[in-house]
């Protein structure tokens, strides 16, 4: 499936900014299930500086510096993506949990080194024993590591309260185990936590997830936001998507942007500046299927 | 030294040490001094004998000389003590330490060895990770280590030389063989601890540091300044020393070899980058730097893409790094092989790299990633010290644990071993060993043994890695006894290294404040360090202010002068402490209802009270703060100028009895102390924008003064018949000049020429606008601007108006008024000019502002 993301960042200034830095990750990767068609980024004033490159984790990168002051700061991005169905996932199917784990704690080959870079603490989701008993009761000994995982993914969904405005990205793994509420990122991130305790890796994504407006109204411009999800690995099938927030496996209505460790690895937007005092901030993010490529 | 030893016989200098009951080396380990059979090594024969004959008094004369050399130098450390954080004076004990020339040779070529190993290492895994594809190296020890940052992966390091400078902690084991118990590769520090050890030992036992032919250090900074500056691409480069700033432990140390290396010491905020260059803001405008020696770590140095909360770091200084523009020692995330998760590894690593073994082993070391190696450490926990050694980041901080296996009760252990069960990539165990035991002088006079390990520095050269010929020797003296650890309070010992004689002929090393720098110092000037030294000019100008203010005050109250009950006279000089808010008026309205005594008493607890927000105690505390902040700029004597003042408030308050007098005596060596500072600046500062940021700083301070004064002394009533001139032309150091010009009463329209406009007066407004107006004329202006500096208008702007000013109409009253308008008016153009003028000041020259995030998008409250 084909989709048009628009995604809008303005930031506006008290004062005007005599210089910043920011790192973007608003273009979309491709992977085996996604393909970037088309993607420009625009940005208003002009940088003095930009470069694009992949980062670590083989993300699209952006760099930019604006040395000319400006009042205001607008960023947009807007991609084609083709999106794939993953193919059916047999969840009992899968190997062992305890097996898996196992595995990835032995001496590595090519294959899995990638998964292991997600198996361990990382600067936003530390893990402790709350996040290992937490995980436990998932995970039996000898069961199917993706059962296991679609039943911690249920367990986010059914228990936790989506709410926002209750944490925000200092939030720690443990306070939101503890309080039972936040946003995706905390669910991701919890997810994360609980899965790495027991040795397995997980990786945080960052992208955009397609609406659906009550049936019969139509959906409105701008009213989509970004999401975010994770994805953990499973030897012989690769990486598998999960997002608890919607108690899924993701098809293809999830774009992916990024993939690190944690969000500070994909953050989409990061930036420093010199002067411009108090600032705000307005983000519009448009997901549509798009009509057609060649007519775009 | 309150037990002397007797003196021993210089005939048998194996007699020291065996007659003294307590010098007595453990049986099961290894002293550097005396070997098993009872005699003293061959290398520190020749040593001892000279040390065998220094007789008592010389022995003192050495230690007085070492702790005036530590205080003269102002050698420090902060530490921390009750939540505070305090100057702590450098423990150093005079007694060195002796290694042979063909141990130190051993030494040197095991470290080598290991220093290339490191780096090949680094290379590797921020390269290609061959040893991560090859299970060489278990993913765990460096996934699982948050020093290894990602964002770092694929950075270009020119020669692929990550590690410039780097140290190892030594010590040795049992049978005399050297291990290494950890290797430092972040940022070591101490190697200006250890060259200031050197100085101080070698000036107070310069005999014996003669005759033992020790091999010097100084060519080791060279060699690492002469290889890194070749890093540059420039021809005139700029390097500078990165520091976390004056809150850190071992800012000494980085304004030590700021002064060494003729690199400025600045703070993240002093840079900035810009179309992908790293620049430094100096008062001058932008600078490009080239070379960054770092002593913070690397995930601190750049918020935009390692951790976003550090404000110690430069956002896009990375990018800079990827642009080649900046070189950076150490390149960012070598702390990565700082770990000693990696010690087990190294043997295999080194085979390799270079298909040889490993010259000196690391202590042994189990890390309970491996299952072996984790049952092993469970199983041995009460015999092995258990560190937990990849804790990761919770911010900006992370503890880490160290568990003494012995000291472990059976719950710790079950606990333990819990933990690493769960956790097993993060935990190591350790071998406890013995480190040797080396001579210790107490301050009884005695020696004793004392287990030490050593820390040595390698650098990287145009010839490959070269060692210091010496290092930070450390004891255990207090922390712990069984040296396992080291805690502040710890001494050190310089270390001599001995060399042929041939090698004496070296250059002698020289105290970097006696040292001229070569590269050009005065080009750079930080925009921070301009704005500390023009409130350093500011807060001394205004010490002087309150203290002749108290002065005067506390003679008026003594002696024949003695004011009485008289409440008007005591009201105007309560009310000019009010003005000085050295009291609040609540309290000045008490003390004046209580008459002459209850003044008095309002006077002496307000005269160093360190409560008193506006307080002298509090001024004085300003002058030595920015004082501190600008160290490197001031030379000795200036510092210990500003350290004899600072310590005036505790003499009061250790002054018993606390008599007007007392105080009338403290103040008048403050005043001394002042004036002993300008006359340093003025007679032995460069006419560098250092000295120019001062003396605006002063000039400016001394109008807001003198202003205050005027208005409070004389706008009002008849200052004549009050007294109140005779104590305005006191408080502006005026009294003399005017007796011997107009040999008469004072009258106010001569007062105020002289105090205003006269421009031969160093004490008049008109003189310091002029001063003020002359340094700005000197300052870089920005480019383009022919026009006068925007200052430079208010300064020629007020020097008109004053040199206008009719001194008689200033005197008198409009109309029914009960104030001098004319005068007042002028007065208030005065305060207003001085607020503009610095603020022009700020904005034009101290731009060090800081960077600020700009949240983005974070926690979105995202449609599920």
């Amino acid at each position: 499936m084909i989709f048009q993301v628009i995604h809008r960042t303005t930031f506006t200034y008290t004062q005007p900014v005599a210089i910043s830095h920011h790192v973007l990750r608003l273009t979309p990767r491709s992977h085996p299930r996604q393909h970037s068609l088309h993607s420009t980024l625009v940005i208003d004033p002009a940088p003095s500086v930009r470069s694009e490159s992949t980062d670590y984790f083989g993300n699209p990168l952006t760099h930019l510096t604006i040395q000319t002051p400006h009042p205001e700061l607008i960023v947009e991005a807007k991609n084609l993506v083709d999106v794939v169905k993953p193919a059916p996932v047999q969840l009992d199917q899968s190997p062992p949990w305890d097996q898996v784990a196992h595995q990835l704690q032995g001496p590595t080959d090519a294959a899995v080194l990638d998964a292991q870079s997600y198996m361990y603490d990382s600067p936003y989701i530390t893990i402790d024993d709350e996040t290992y008993e937490f995980a436990l009761p998932c995970f039996p000994p000898g069961r199917p590591l993706l059962a296991g995982v679609m039943d911690l993914t249920s367990r986010i969904y059914r228990d936790f309260t989506y709410e926002g405005g209750v944490t925000d990205v200092s939030t720690p793994v443990k306070d939101v185990l503890a309080a039972q509420k936040g946003v995706c990122q905390d669910f991701a991130h919890l997810e994360i936590a609980a899965l790495r305790s027991l040795g397995l890796p997980a990786r945080y994504i960052s992208g955009y997830l397609l609406t659906h407006p009550p049936e019969g109204q139509e959906k409105l411009v701008g009213a989509d936001a970004s999401h975010a999800w994770l994805s953990t690995w499973c030897p012989s099938i690769g990486w598998v998507d999960f997002d608890p927030t919607n108690n899924l496996i993701p098809g293809n209505e999830h774009i992916t942007l990024a993939w690190g460790r944690d969000y500070g690895d994909v953050s989409p937007i990061n930036g420093f500046m010199v002067g411009g005092g108090q600032h705000t901030l307005e983000v519009s993010v448009d997901v549509s299927p798009a009509p057609h490529p060649a007519l775009i | 030294m309150s037990h002397p030893t007797a003196s021993p016989s210089p005939e048998l200098p194996e007699f020291f040490p065996r007659s003294n009951p307590m010098y007595q080396p453990r049986p099961d380990t290894f002293d550097e001094l005396i070997a098993p059979d009872g005699s003293v090594r061959p290398h520190w024969q020749a040593f001892l004998k000279d040390f065998s004959a220094l007789d008592e008094k010389q022995r003192r004369h050495a230690h007085e000389t070492a702790i005036r050399l530590l205080k003269d130098d102002g050698v420090t450390y902060l530490a921390e003590k009750n939540g505070q954080q305090t100057d702590r004076p450098w423990q150093l004990d005079l007694f060195p330490l002796l290694i042979s020339q063909e141990e130190w040779q051993q030494l040197e070529t095991g470290l080598i060895q290991r220093a290339r190993l490191l780096n090949h290492i680094l290379s590797d895994l921020y390269g290609p990770q061959q040893l991560l594809k090859n299970g060489a190296l278990p993913p765990a020890v460096v996934f699982g280590n948050h020093q290894f940052l990602q964002p770092c992966h694929g950075v270009p390091v020119a020669q692929g030389t990550y590690l410039h400078f780097l140290a190892f902690d030594v010590a040795r084991a049992p049978d005399g063989k050297w291990w290494v118990l950890r290797d430092r590769t972040e940022a070591p520090t101490g190697a200006g601890f250890a060259l200031e050890n050197r100085i101080i030992v070698s000036r107070s036992l310069p005999d014996l540091f003669d005759d033992t032919h020790v091999q010097r250090l100084s060519s080791f900074f060279q060699s690492f300044n002469e290889h890194f500056l070749e890093f540059s691409q420039r021809d005139d480069p700029l390097a500078v020393v990165l520091s976390p700033g004056p809150q850190n432990a071992a800012y000494f140390e980085h304004a030590y070899l700021s002064r060494y290396l003729g690199y400025p010491v600045v703070e993240g905020s002093d840079m900035t980058v810009r179309d992908d260059r790293l620049f430094l803001k100096t008062v001058d405008g932008l600078k490009p730097v080239d070379l960054v020696l770092r002593r913070i770590y690397s995930d601190l140095c750049d918020p935009l893409e390692l951790i976003t909360e550090s404000s110690l770091g430069i956002p896009g200084l990375l990018q800079s790094v990827r642009a080649g523009h900046v070189t950076m020692a150490n390149a960012l995330g070598s702390g990565l092989v700082d770990s000693e998760v990696l010690l087990s590894f190294l043997p295999a690593l080194c085979q390799f790299f270079f298909s040889e073994g490993l010259h000196i082993p690391s202590v042994a070391t189990w890390w309970c990633g491996q299952p072996k190696e984790r049952e092993y450490v469970i199983e041995n926990l009460h015999r092995l010290l258990i560190r937990q050694v990849l804790t990761p980041k919770h911010g900006l901080t992370h503890g880490r644990l160290s568990s003494f296996g012995p000291d472990l009760t059976n719950q710790d252990k079950d606990a333990l071993t819990q933990a690493i069960t769960r956790r097993s990539h993060e935990y190591v165990g350790r071998e406890i060993v013995s480190p040797s035991t080396t001579p210790f002088w107490t301050e009884q006079d005695t020696l004793r043994p004392a287990p030490m390990t050593l820390r040595v520095y390698v650098t990287a050269t145009k010839d490959g890695y070269t060692v210091m010929p010496g290092g930070l020797a450390r004891v255990s003296v207090r922390s712990d006894p069984r040296g396992h650890w080291h805690e502040p309070g710890d001494f050190s010992k310089d270390t001599w290294v001995k060399g042929n004689k041939a090698l004496d002929v070296q250059p002698a090393i020289v105290p970097p404040h006696h040292t001229l720098q070569l590269r050009r110092g005065g080009r750079d000037l930080p925009s921070r360090t301009a704005d500390n030294l023009f409130w350093l000019g500011r807060y001394a100008e205004r010490a002087e202010g309150a203290i002749r203010l108290l002065r005067s005050l506390f003679s008026r109250m003594s002696g024949e002068a003695d004011l009485g009950d008289d409440p008007q006279t005591l009201q105007r000089l309560v009310s000019l402490l009010v003005m000085q808010e050295h009291l609040s008026p609540r309290r000045a309205k008490r003390a004046v209802a209580g008459g002459g005594d209850a003044v008095e008493a309002e006077l002496r607890t307000i005269l160093f009270d360190p409560d008193s927000p506006d307080g002298l105690a509090k001024i004085i505390q300003n002058v030595r703060r920015t004082a501190e902040l600008v160290r490197h700029r001031l030379s000795l004597d200036t510092w210990n100028i500003l350290v004899e003042l600072g310590s005036i408030p505790k003499e009061w308050a250790q002054t018993k009895g606390q008599s007007i007098d007392d105080a009338i005596r403290l103040l008048s060596r403050m005043i001394q102390h002042l004036a002993a500072l300008n006359g340093m600046v003025m007679e032995n500062m460069t006419r560098s924008y250092a000295w120019r940021f001062i003396e605006m700083g002063r000039r400016l301070e001394r109008v807001r003064h003198l202003s205050k004064l005027i208005r409070h002394l004389a706008t009002r009533g008849t200052p004549e018949s009050t007294g109140a001139l005779n104590l305005l032309l006191e408080l502006a150091d005026g009294s003399i000049t005017y007796r011997t010009r107009y040999k008469a009463e004072a009258k106010l329209p001569a007062v105020l020429d002289l105090l205003l406009a006269d421009e031969t007066n160093p004490r008049s407004v008109i003189f310091q606008f002029l001063t003020v107006e002359a340094h700005l004329t000197t300052l870089p202006k920005e480019e383009n601007s022919a026009s006068l500096h925007p200052a430079q208008q208010i300064t020629t702007r007020i020097c008109t108006d004053i040199r206008l000013a009719d001194m008689i109409q200033l005197t008198e009253f409009k109309k029914k008024s009960k104030v001098r308008a004319n005068l007042d008016h002028l007065l208030k153009q005065l305060d207003q000019g001085v607020l503009q003028i610095s603020d022009i000041v700020a904005h034009t020259y101290f731009s060090h502002s800081m960077v600020q995030r700009i949240s983005g998008p974070q926690w979105l409250e995202g449609i599920p």
